[in-house]
């Protein structure tokens, strides 16, 4: 893996790490950059695990120490704010399946209306009112990614629409956001559909080629032309148009040759830790060249049945959750929970990894990571499992404790604020949760 | 001819001059077509004199058709006479009949046509042997007149044309050097849930004994359609979900390619939610059907089920669930881990699929195919000289046209210039071979104008070879049909027409059924209809392949047989398999492999109209729709298409859960005269195929009321029954014939028809009675009409002739 560690992201390396479509909006979105005084650009992530948390080995000690399934952020504790006694009331009072009720309405605080069918109803999630507010300043708007499913009609609890437990963005009450799961896709979108992989002197050589190819056609088709009546000409001018943009494009190519940071995966990696792990150097990447400031990531979907042979769970994750109190099915949830906390610790790892002004892309960001459900037994709307990692907008770190039951949208409030989306309040909020002192 | 018109004038009160004609019109139309009023935008009033029958011909067509099917006068206005309404078509139909006798024959122009998207794949896949589907990813063919093969729409959008500068060089270093190493990908594919049962549901009354022990046909199965992008090894992981009763035996997963049996697993679960199973196999590359069934799904259930083969294991829990859990408890837990419904008897029958992972290629297959080098390397020596050849040989065949030693010169340059940077002889090959592929010629077929001087000139034999090839194969022409042409035997009757049946018999034959026939019949579409899964659980991809292969199997015999073109209004035959014929209640057909199944004796009957495809395609996704299925058989099988909906009149809210079933609630919108003189037309026939459900399956009943399949045409005829309608469309046959004619013809030249193309038609449509309407008879008789054979000159040609 080869980030692009300079302070700053200059031109060359913007187009570099940027492939061949990036045009001029990127560029003026790096101006503010460049000249010192503006504000940098900030950036906001969730990333999603589903089935709740065994909270026993979630919760820190009395002495503030990460318990069992912390444990794997514990090098960036100073990154990182432990939050407590969030709680999501609008899953609390809707009617539907547990685990689409909670997910349903994690980011937005609205209650989703009970269906399986098209009329699914929520309402906007925070991150979607972060991305309308930058969307002038960036190539993408806000990636939805997910490592699991991402199918959006149909019953997936009870009852309720899979759009419910398959996405955590909504656009707007009746627009979820289908998440992207094929890292490919990801990469085009952000880059554009170039090929990397050769070796550079065949690349040149082959472009070389192409080159020649197209000037030649160029040639017969003006002396094929002219031989032809008037509507076949009409063709032939249609298609010449068409070489002179190909043409225009690879010399494009040439001037700038662009290497954008990583190869261009060809599908889903077969591996789950390669395929979490790719979808978060994807948002890395995005975050870095500032493609995007605005995120979602669902390790899973909400309900996920997936199976964890990699690390001794070959058992699917839900029915295991419903443990009914068996201390081997609790053991392997806990398993499953710590395994998701590494991959996770990898991505703040990376993140901070990533010079960006005198500090790291970390300094910058805000991730939140957590679930919806805290006991994924019980099907709990309470304290639930959650932390942020960054200090964009001056997030000190360490431990937030929140009054009980406090509306989790006090948090997303909070975060807004700390990426430079002003606002009092959002959803259910009942003020705005302190993170800076 | 002349004796039936002779015929004509004999039984019916003559008309001996257009005046009667315009009296006629005077008393019947011109009340609203008139300047003032001008309904439909017509006025009638001021088409006077003799020439307009000729210079207004559109219109005094429409009034003949319209007088002719009894939409106009509109209900509610005085009804002339229908000796004298027969009398004014005859009479309208003599003189159009007269006028295009005596037309200056003029077979029209088409510009360059840019191949399509098919006859892309098809040509590559025959110069090069590469069957890779190259442009899946260029953008939408735009299609016109009903088809996308229409030259004038064939623009090439910016996009596509770097989509064919890769592609060429793809398809080309595929051949040569083999597919491009692709490293191993999953893609996932989400089972829909089609069967997922409340708790305590206890099966009475199912059959346990008669049912598909394959699974296939079952709910419980899941089917999705996948391309193997090339040959390699896959590994299929299927996730299982769903459960099975207390304490079943083990079920029985396995794994199907194209309807064959290619894994089978065993699993002793009966809470199979999350349960995974997988396999690893080698797999040519192509779209395959992949299916996950459960084999004997019931067999093995607990005796209280009453079915085979039972299990013996205790229908009990076996922990207690309440309370701490004992050792004994924990031990059960330990051992059944997830996979058994330990706290409460499970009495599910729900064991389904949660999804399939197909990850691949492993060990892929290197190097070229034998068929791709031996297509290419038609020179055996890496020398400059035979380079030179291998270009020349694969240029004639690019351009379908001998080519001349400087354009050979031309693409050995590019060999030339590979091996000047030190690149292999295969690599300049290769070079050369690309620029050929991206080069207008290959991308076009482009006629040359000659210095002809009538508006009918013959195109050359070697265009005509290329016309042949792209109308029946979608693809280029083979080294017999260039040979036919090189040698000059091509026009000549009796070898032409053996060239097309030669050309009918082979397998690319299938490319009309599929380009032509698919889109005529809008089978197409079957490959995007979503039909609703809650309303139609039984959908899935397995019976919309299922659905399509019986159309294309249906119609590939009439091609490949010669069969008659009838056949299509009504047939007693169609072809099926186990799926298919189960969900059409046929009894007695096994096996993933259709064959032909006499439908004489049952409801549903055959031809076009019992096809589950169109039947589909032709409604929404929730429910039938009488109006799209009407406007389907006016359209398709009557060549009478209704016109749109007149500005500012809504459209009837057929899903509003309004007053009266929904065909009460269309005659209520019928009773309002704006709407009435078409969809008295309209809706009939799509009443009468009420008997087929929204994805084509016979009922009797919808929702709670008894199917109403009865109609009444606005010429009076009325019918009971799909069977009945099916009677009067096959009364019709002459207005069918002449639709197909002017599609084929269509479909053949890549251009809409002209007035001056109407002679052509009616010739084709004349010579099918005698020729029994076999197939071959319209084929020909498409490929011997004048628009096919010639072309107009260029336009300031023709002029500085005249």
């Amino acid at each position: 893996m080869n980030f692009i560690t300079r302070k700053h992201v200059d031109r060359r390396t913007l187009l570099r790490g940027a492939g061949a479509i990036i045009g001029l909006p990127l560029l003026d979105a790096m101006r503010p950059a460049l000249a010192a005084p503006v504000a940098r650009a900030r950036r906001v992530s969730v990333v999603y695990v589903p089935n709740g948390i065994v909270m026993k080995d979630w919760k820190l000690g009395p002495d503030g120490t990460y318990a069992r399934i912390m444990k794997p952020l514990e090098p960036f504790k100073a990154d990182v704010t432990v939050l407590t006694n969030l709680a999501n009331h609008a899953a609390n009072k809707a009617k539907g399946g547990g685990h689409a009720k909670a997910t349903g309405s994690f980011l937005s605080g609205a209650a989703p209306k009970y269906t399986a069918g098209a009329d699914v109803r929520a309402g906007i999630t925070f991150d979607q009112v972060a991305a309308k507010q930058f969307a002038s300043q960036n190539r993408v708007s806000s990636l939805q990614l997910g490592c699991e499913d991402s199918r959006m009609v149909g019953n997936c609890d009870t009852g309720s629409s899979c759009a419910y437990t398959n996405t955590l963005s909504w656009k707007d009450a009746e627009s979820p956001l289908a998440v992207e799961t094929n890292p490919r896709s990801v990469f085009e979108r952000l880059f554009g559909a170039v090929d990397p992989s050769l070796p550079a002197d065949v690349r040149a050589r082959r472009a070389m080629y192409r080159r020649s190819i197209l000037d030649q056609t160029r040639e017969n088709t003006l002396k094929l032309t002219a031989t032809l009546g008037a509507e076949d000409r009409r063709k032939m001018d249609e298609y010449l148009t068409g070489l002179r943009e190909v043409e225009t494009r690879i010399a494009d190519a040439e001037k700038n040759p662009l290497i954008p940071p990583i190869e261009k995966p060809s599908g889903i990696p077969f591996d789950y830790t390669d395929y979490v792990r790719l979808m978060f150097d994807l948002q890395v990447i995005a975050f870095q060249a500032d493609l995007t400031r605005v995120s979602t990531m669902m390790l899973g979907r909400e309900g996920s049945v997936r199976t964890y042979p990699e690390i001794g769970v070959p058992d699917p994750h839900h029915p295991l959750t419903h443990h009914r109190g068996h201390p081997d099915f609790i053991e392997k949830v806990t398993k499953i929970n710590e395994y998701h906390v590494k991959l996770f610790a990898a991505f703040v790892e990376k993140m901070k990894s990533v010079k960006e002004d005198e500090g790291s892309l970390l300094d910058n960001s805000v991730l939140l990571y957590g679930c919806a459900l805290s006991d994924g037994n019980a099907h709990s709307n309470f304290d639930l499992p959650l932390v942020l990692a960054g200090h964009a907008g001056g997030i000190r770190g360490g431990v937030v404790h929140a009054a009980e039951k406090t509306p989790v949208a006090n948090l997303f409030v909070a975060m807004m604020n700390a990426i430079g989306v002003e606002t009092d309040s959002f959803a259910d909020s009942t003020g705005i949760l302190d993170l800076r002192s | 001819m002349a004796f039936r018109i002779l015929l004509c004038i004999w039984v019916l009160p003559v008309i001996a001059a257009s005046s009667d004609v315009i009296a006629f019109v005077d008393k019947n139309c011109t009340g609203c077509h008139n300047a003032a009023v001008k309904n439909g935008d017509i006025d009638l009033k001021s088409l006077r004199g003799a020439r307009t029958f000729d210079a207004d011909r559109e219109v005094w067509e429409k009034v003949s058709e319209k007088l002719k099917t009894g939409q106009m006068p509109p209900p509610g206005f005085p009804k002339p006479a229908s000796d004298a309404v027969k009398s004014v078509t005859h009479w309208l139909e003599a003189e159009f009949a007269r006028q295009d006798r005596t037309a200056k024959p003029d077979a029209g122009r088409v510009s360059a046509r840019r191949l399509n998207r098919a006859e892309y794949n098809n040509t590559i896949r025959d110069l090069l042997g590469v069957d890779n589907n190259p442009a899946g990813d260029f953008p939408a063919d735009t299609a016109a007149f009903g088809f996308d093969n229409i030259s004038d729409a064939l623009t090439l959008p910016p996009a596509l044309m770097e989509k064919y500068v890769d592609a060429a060089e793809r398809a080309v270093r595929t051949a040569i050097f083999g597919p491009e190493k692709r490293k191993p990908a999953a893609i996932h594919y989400p089972a829909p849930v089609r069967i997922n049962d409340s708790r305590g549901t206890r099966y009475s009354g199912r059959d346990f004994f008669n049912y598909d022990f394959t699974g296939l046909s079952t709910p419980h199965s899941a089917h999705f359609i996948h391309r193997f992008p090339v040959d390699g090894v896959y590994i299929f992981r299927v996730v299982l979900n769903g459960h099975r009763p207390n304490q079943s035996s083990p079920a029985r997963p396995a794994l199907f390619i194209d309807g064959k049996q290619v894994h089978e697993w065993e699993i002793d679960a009966t809470d199979l939610e999350g349960q995974i199973v997988e396999a690893r196999m080698k797999v040519t590359a192509g779209e395959k059907l992949v299916s996950t069934s459960y084999l004997k799904t019931y067999h093995g259930l607990p005796p209280s089920y009453g079915g085979p083969e039972p299990s013996t294991r205790p229908e009990v829990a076996l922990i207690n669930a309440q309370g701490k859990l004992t050792e004994a408890d924990i031990e059960t837990l330990r051992k059944y881990g997830t996979r058994i419904k330990t706290d409460a008897v499970e009495t599910r029958i729900d064991n389904r699929f949660e999804s399939l992972d197909i990850g691949g290629p492993f060990e892929q297959t290197a190097g070229p195919s034998a068929e791709s080098v031996r297509r290419i390397f038609t020179c055996q020596e890496k020398t400059d000289g035979c380079a030179s050849r291998i270009i020349g040989v694969f240029l004639r065949r690019a351009f379908r046209r001998p080519v001349t030693a400087l354009e050979v010169d031309r693409y050995s340059g590019f060999y030339a210039m590979a091996r000047k940077h030190g690149d292999s002889f295969e690599e300049g090959v290769a070079i050369a071979l690309q620029a050929i592929l991206v080069s207008p010629q290959f991308l076009y077929r482009i006629e040359q104008d000659r210095a002809a001087t009538t508006p009918a000139a013959p195109i050359s034999d070697i265009e005509l070879a290329s016309r042949l090839s792209y109308f029946l194969w979608s693809s280029t022409p083979d080294e017999e049909l260039l040979r036919a042409a090189a040698n000059g035997t091509l026009r000549r009757p009796a070898p032409l027409e053996a060239q097309v049946k030669r050309m009918l018999r082979d397998p690319k034959a299938a490319a009309m059924v599929e380009n032509f026939a698919g889109q005529w019949l809008q089978f197409k579409n079957m490959d995007v209809v979503r039909p609703d899964q809650e309303k139609f659980p039984v959908f899935d991809d397995g019976l919309r392949l299922a659905m399509r292969r019986e159309t294309e199997h249906f119609l590939e015999h009439i091609v490949r047989n010669d069969g008659n073109v009838l056949d299509v209004l009504d047939a007693n035959y169609t072809f099926l398999n186990e799926r298919l014929a189960r969900f059409y209640g046929v009894a007695g057909v096994t096996g993933p492999e259709f064959r032909r199944v006499d439908m004489s004796g049952t409801n549903r009957g055959g031809g076009i109209l019992a096809h589950a495809s169109v039947l589909t395609v032709s409604s929404y996704s929730t429910r039938t729709s009488p109006v799209l299925r009407g406007k389907w058989v006016l359209e398709t099988l009557l060549n009478s298409p209704a016109p749109p909906p007149p500005p500012g009149v809504p459209p009837l809210e057929e899903t509003k859960a309004g007053k009266g079933t929904l065909r009460q609630q269309m005659e209520q919108h019928r009773s309002n005269p704006a709407c009435a003189s078409c969809h008295a037309r309209l809706d009939p026939p799509g009443f009468g195929l009420e008997n087929f459900d929204a994805i084509g399956a016979w009922r009797a009943k919808d929702g709670d009321n008894a199917v109403d399949a009865s109609g009444a045409l606005p010429d009076g005829r009325t019918f009971q029954s799909p069977a009945q309608l099916k009677e009067i469309l096959k009364s019709e046959k002459e207005a069918y014939l002449r639709g197909v004619a002017e599609r084929l013809l269509t479909y053949a030249l890549g251009r809409g028809l002209e007035r001056f193309d109407r002679p052509a038609v009616a010739r084709i449509v004349a010579a099918m009675p005698v020729a029994e309407y076999k197939f071959s008879a319209l084929v020909m008789g498409v490929v011997r009409s004048l628009p096919f054979q010639n072309r107009r000159a260029a336009d300031k040609m023709v002029a500085r002739a005249q």
